[in-house]
């Protein structure tokens, strides 16, 4: 990185502020290796955090609506929640190019089985397995789809909630952020489980939100407009975008 | 007997109307040509002994082998078109080491059988699996063996077609010796007796006159496993037979006399 | 080195660390680990049920032993994107055997064949911490490990994973009777080694990250085999 510089060489007298010309760090500026590559080596829009949590009789799961690029908040209506059926629920962060790609997959896999026509509907667990079969075989062509999916939904009525990660990792939980989320989300969310094992509907929703709230005066990558995927008894439903009321107040107390 | 068949014994894989694949059925009746060989199972072991043609008196016998050793605790005997049987015992002995590789154990005598079946039945058209065959194997295969069954005897035919049996014959004189063996066989057999059985009947359905040369004989045992009989050991197996015959009553005076002489 | 035919002007006092290249790893460390003792007549394996990622727990409920027969148990710790894909093909290989040999693999076999398939993928290796444990076909314990990519040694005690280094000289010491002064060996029975491994884990756990939450110990036996859950702490 520093290169010009060895042992003999003074230190460069600025090196933690921008470069002339480098006010934002775009992602992708070099390729990968010097014998040219096509593989998507590093995410270029990105989506931040996902936060799910199972509920009495349900799975929520959501996610803002904003498409970073590096550190520029580039695109302002990214959703990223996605109802696959009435069994299944989807979120997605990561390389949003990637999602959209696998999304176009799992839609099509959709659209192939209403054409059967044989009421057959895939559960969530088959959508599970099926996603980390999709994501290991990628990283195993070391061209993985840049993405943590968490994959919500009723399996014969017993709410599912699972992750899927970009090397195929997957596991299941009762409550699952993914990004800064797992550092600032989930610990709220396990204390509330632990407290109340069983929340209700509206529970979780406040919940929820509360941890968006968090995210978005925390995370440098969120944005305070997301959307909420919920899958009940009564089918799947995606709300929003809903707004984080922001407040900045505190900012003035600080000189 | 095959004058209704012409239209449809040509294509390996083409069923006539009766449902036959008269290729198939052509291979069963090419091992009928083959020499005879024998296998009894006992619960000592198993014992194959097989005849070997010696057509020509400037021949050497020993290159004739038709028993053959396929792992330690496996042995078959063949009849048929040897050069058939080559491929197939390739086959089996690979199998038989890529399960050891594998698992680390001796492969089961059933599951060598159904290995070669599998190469058996690939004749008929080309897939993706590779080239196939383009006619069925002209052998019927005994396998010998030891697993944690104990001794079991497998007889394979052209088909594929694979089975248990406690003795069984194959080859020319497969018919009569099969009828001798129904007769003769008992579960408490010992091996030695079944080895004096299998020779006794060989002698009856050979058209050449039995001796340690013409004869193959092997046994396989929880101790000892794939044992060839050299050919001392042949000749004292052969003369535990003439007793046998004598009993029978149709032991010419002459091999009587030689093989008191040899004793 | 990869700037050598870089054209861009070039300003030391400005150089910053800039953008952050990601170069994809294919592995990932989450952590747990496993311990197995044998003894003559049983087999018992214990593995934690934290699943992690550096400082981050994605689930204090991951179980990582596998059944593979009613004899025979895996367990698996390192890359769980590899456990997961190395366990469900184990699975199929294991059906496939009963289903052309008429027969259960037994825990030799499956021994051998989990090396096999490891070094299969010596290029690209699962990069798991594996522990077989079962009872041999004359009704004996046995354990056997692996490395990555697929060297297998049977032994009567072993631990693996992330704390496998931390705990293999307990082990040693607690069930092999080795490097004490004048104390004679002796076999372990059921309890003591399932005493052993719930005192070891709790030991791990307070010292490494990657432990803890609980564990999930099977124990082997003629009988068959009986699952109990121990908790650890979860911090």
């Amino acid at each position: 990185m520093y290169n010009g510089v060895d042992q003999f060489t003074a230190k460069p007298f600025w090196h933690n502020g921008p470069a002339p010309g480098a006010i934002y760090n775009f992602p992708g500026t070099k390729t990968h290796g010097t014998n040219g590559s096509q593989r998507s080596q590093t995410p270029i829009t990105t989506a931040t955090s996902i936060v799910a949590m199972k509920f009495n009789g349900g799975v929520i799961i959501a996610g803002d609506i904003l498409g970073s690029y590096g550190s520029l908040a580039r695109f302002r209506n990214c959703p990223r929640v996605l109802k696959v059926n009435d069994n299944i629920i989807l979120g997605a962060g990561g390389d949003y190019g990637d999602y959209q790609y696998v999304k176009d997959v799992i839609e099509q896999k959709i659209v192939d089985e209403e054409c059967l026509d044989d009421g057959f509907k895939i559960k969530p667990k088959s959508m599970y397995c099926w996603l980390t079969r999709v994501m290991y075989n990628r990283r195993s062509k070391f061209d993985p789809f840049w993405n943590t999916f968490v994959v919500g939904g009723l399996q014969d009525g017993v709410p599912f909630l699972g992750s899927v990660d970009k090397l195929g990792t997957a596991f299941e939980d009762n409550a699952i952020c993914t990004g800064y989320g797992a550092y600032m989300a989930l610990p709220i969310l396990r204390s509330a489980l632990e407290a109340n094992p069983s929340p209700t509907e509206e529970e979780a929703r406040a919940l929820i939100h509360k941890c968006m709230e968090v995210l978005f005066y925390r995370d440098a990558r969120s944005f305070p407009k997301y959307q909420v995927a919920v899958i009940n008894k009564d089918g799947t439903d995606i709300q929003g975008p809903l707004e984080i009321q922001q407040n900045w107040n505190l900012a003035h107390m600080i000189n | 007997m095959f004058l209704t068949r012409s239209e449809y014994d040509r294509g390996v894989n083409t069923f006539s109307p009766e449902g036959r694949l008269f290729q198939v059925e052509y291979a069963i009746e090419a091992i009928k040509l083959g020499s005879t060989a024998i296998g009894i199972c006992t619960s000592e072991g198993v014992v194959l002994a097989v005849e070997k043609r010696i057509t020509s008196t400037l021949m050497e016998p020993n290159t004739i082998e038709k028993i053959v050793e396929i792992d330690k605790h496996i042995g078959c005997a063949v009849s048929g078109l040897m050069a058939d049987s080559r491929t197939m015992i390739d086959r089996a002995r690979i199998e038989c080491q890529n399960h050891w590789f594998t698992y680390n154990e001796r492969m089961t005598v059933e599951s060598c059988a159904q290995a070669v079946s599998n190469l058996a039945i690939q004749f008929g058209d080309s897939d993706d699996d590779g080239s196939a065959m383009s006619r069925p194997f002209g052998v019927a295969i005994l396998f010998a063996g030891i697993d944690e069954k104990g001794p079991q005897l497998y007889h394979m035919d052209p088909s594929g077609t694979f089975v248990q049996f406690d003795a069984k014959a194959i080859g020319s004189g497969s018919e009569g010796a099969q009828q001798s063996l129904q007769e003769m066989y008992h579960r408490s057999m010992t091996l030695k007796e079944a080895t004096t059985a299998s020779l006794t009947i060989l002698k009856q359905v050979m058209e050449e006159k039995l001796n340690s040369s013409n004869v193959e004989v092997m046994t396989m045992t929880p101790g000892e496993f794939f044992h060839m009989f050299s050919k001392e050991q042949v000749e004292e197996a052969l003369n535990l037979v003439v007793p046998m015959e004598k009993s029978q009553g149709d032991l010419p005076a002459a091999a009587a006399s030689k093989a008191t002489a040899n004793a | 080195m990869a700037m050598m035919n870089d054209s861009r002007p070039h300003y030391p006092d400005y150089s910053t660390a800039g953008a952050v290249q990601h170069s994809f790893n294919p592995y990932a460390d989450n952590g747990g680990s496993v311990v197995a003792i044998a003894g003559d007549d049983f087999a018992v394996i214990g593995a934690d049920t934290r699943l992690s990622t550096g400082f981050a727990i994605y689930t204090r409920n991951q179980k990582k032993l596998f059944k593979l027969t009613d004899k025979t148990i895996l367990g698996c710790a390192g890359c769980w994107c590899d456990t997961l894909t190395l366990t469900r093909i184990l699975n199929a290989r294991m059906q496939m055997y009963e289903q052309e040999h008429n027969k259960t693999m037994s825990t030799t076999a499956c021994s051998q064949m989990l090396s096999t398939m490891l070094y299969y993928k010596r290029f690209f290796p699962y990069y798991i911490s594996n522990v077989l444990v079962g009872l041999d076909t004359e009704g004996k314990g046995c354990v056997y490990s692996y490395d990555p990519i697929g060297h297998c040694e049977r032994s009567t005690y072993r631990a693996g994973g992330s704390a496998g280094a931390l705990l293999q000289p307990l082990l040693d010491n607690q069930v092999g009777f080795k490097n004490m002064q004048g104390d004679a060996f002796e076999k372990v029975t059921k309890e003591r080694a399932i005493a052993i491994l719930k005192d070891v884990f709790i030991s791990a756990a307070e010292r490494d990250i990657y432990t803890g939450d609980s564990i999930v110990i099977n124990l082997i036996t003629k009988d068959g085999i009986t699952e109990e859950t121990f908790p650890l702490r979860k911090d």
